[in-house]
């Protein structure tokens, strides 16, 4: 037996964009046993939602529980709310909800890709893909008026329309941006320096993601499909926009990386149905209803399986608001999957795990 | 959402016969305080049947120390340890201080009195 050592990463650490704090024992430079603690950054936001504002209201504070899946948060909530009132959205707000919620896909996705990039030493890499994500967060801010935290999804429908010229703007950056992201897949796929240091670092197998309720693209990297896209065709109509679900079956940062790619390719096809064929109705359904009863609903995030249970009582204001962020249902598997690395892998494999400790805390 | 109600006493039995890994993904663990007495729920939807959604619950007093079920559910300890912060629920083998800092207000979103 080697000797044993206990280090620190994070909260505040060059390699770490989150406060997220793990402790591991290594054996010399292997990793045996990882302790994770994510309490840097409670805002106390389900408490606010239920004692200082309305029910209309929450979309927005929702919005801001996370600058990465503003969007996620905003139409889940908002979903959840419809329930608890009895209405439905308007068809064309469904199909402008998914179009935000995959251009925010595409930002989240590259963001992550760049970071794993950064943290594997690649800084070049780390650059390109952040000026190819550049496109992404314009189109948002072109569709919902902010770069992020979008206030796009309100109870009942969306707040904004999309016209005629900013789908066409969009048509035309997603024509640009396929030839990059071949270009992206073709060095994540064979550079030598990327596939060593990222295959076979932090896998986990099917059964351990299943064993450990994994979701998102961590889940499917490791061959166990679920995708809420596939699930809940009630609230948004995915399979009519051309979803179709991507797995891998490493389980690795390398597998990660790649299915992140492959569901970009997914999010432009979706993008493009939508836009192709766009409805034409109302924005909002309109209703004078309070909330009464619970409701839960689920979405799929760029980082996974979004979670909102509500319960009304029949006044503005909700009894209770739970909401379970993808990075949350992942932890117990980030702590397991270091195990049996080397610590020197340990910031690509966090990378790679697209933490959001931001929506982990609220 | 099909709700299913269960006891502290049960709790561990009733999960037990209905979760199955290969079948079931455990979501999150809730609790709605209702004044004197704490609502707690366990979520689960089904691999093949995702939209069905599947809630334990029982009601508790605040002081009552609910079973730890992550020798059923291994990831479960994540959301008890949440809980046992956020509401300040008393569960076995949880300790505090994962969500909240050692320092902060003990169970902030239980109803202020």
């Amino acid at each position: 037996m080697g000797k044993q050592y206990e280090i620190p990463l994070g909260a505040q650490h060059i390699s770490l964009l989150e406060p997220l704090h793990f402790k591991f024992t290594t054996e010399n430079e292997k990793i045996i046993s990882t302790d994770a603690n994510v309490y840097y950054v409670h805002r106390g936001i389900e408490e606010a939602c239920c004692t200082k504002f309305k029910f209309r209201q929450v979309s927005f504070v929702v919005g801001r529980v996370c600058g990465l899946c503003s969007i996620s948060h905003s139409t889940a909530y908002s979903q959840v709310a419809e329930k608890l009132v009895n209405i439905e959205a308007p068809l064309r707000a469904k199909y402008l909800r998914m179009l935000v919620i995959e251009l925010d896909r595409i930002h989240s996705h590259l963001l992550c890709l760049s970071h794993v990039a950064e943290n594997a030493g690649f800084e070049a890499l780390f650059m390109k893909t952040m000026q190819y994500r550049e496109f992404s967060m314009e189109m948002l801010e072109a569709v919902c008026g902010n770069r992020i935290q979008y206030d796009f999804s309100i109870v009942g429908g969306v707040a904004r329309d999309l016209k005629a010229e900013v789908a066409g703007m969009i048509l035309q950056r997603l024509k640009t941006f396929l030839p990059q992201l071949d270009e992206l897949v073709d060095i994540f796929q064979n550079n030598w320096t990327l596939s060593l240091k990222n295959k076979g670092a932090g896998a986990i197998t099917r059964e351990a993601a299943m064993r450990l309720n994994v979701v998102g693209p961590f889940a499917r990297a490791a061959g166990l499909a679920i995708d809420v896209r596939n699930e809940t065709e009630d609230l948004l109509p995915w399979k009519e926009v051309g979803f179709e679900m991507v797995t891998d079956t490493t389980g690795d940062v390398y597998a990660r990386n790649m299915v992140r790619l492959r569901e970009l390719y997914i999010s432009i096809r979706i993008i493009r149905n939508i836009i192709a064929s766009l409805p034409e109705s109302a924005l909002v359904t309109e209703t004078k209803a309070f909330p009464d009863g619970e409701a839960v609903v689920r979405l799929e995030a760029p980082r996974g399986e979004l979670f909102y249970y509500a319960k009304g009582n029949k006044t503005q204001m909700l009894e209770r608001l739970k909401i379970k962020a993808p990075t949350f249902s992942n932890v117990a598997a980030m702590v397991e999957a270091f195990t049996g690395n080397e610590y020197g892998s340990a910031p690509a494999i966090i990378a790679s795990y697209d933490p959001c400790l931001s929506c982990t805390s609220r | 959402m099909n709700k299913i109600e269960t006891s502290v006493d049960s709790l561990k039995k009733d999960i037990g016969a209905f979760y199955k890994p290969d079948l079931h993904h455990f979501m999150v663990m809730n609790a709605v305080d209702l004044g004197d007495k704490i609502e707690l729920q366990w979520f689960f939807c089904n691999y093949a049947f995702p939209s069905a959604v599947t809630t334990f619950y029982t009601l508790i007093s605040p002081d009552t120390e609910v079973p730890d079920i992550s020798d059923i559910v291994p990831s479960a300890w994540v959301a008890q340890a949440e809980l046992a912060d956020l509401m300040n629920i008393n569960i076995e083998n949880t300790k505090k201080g994962f969500v909240l800092e050692p320092d902060f207000e003990s169970g902030p979103l239980r109803k202020k009195k």
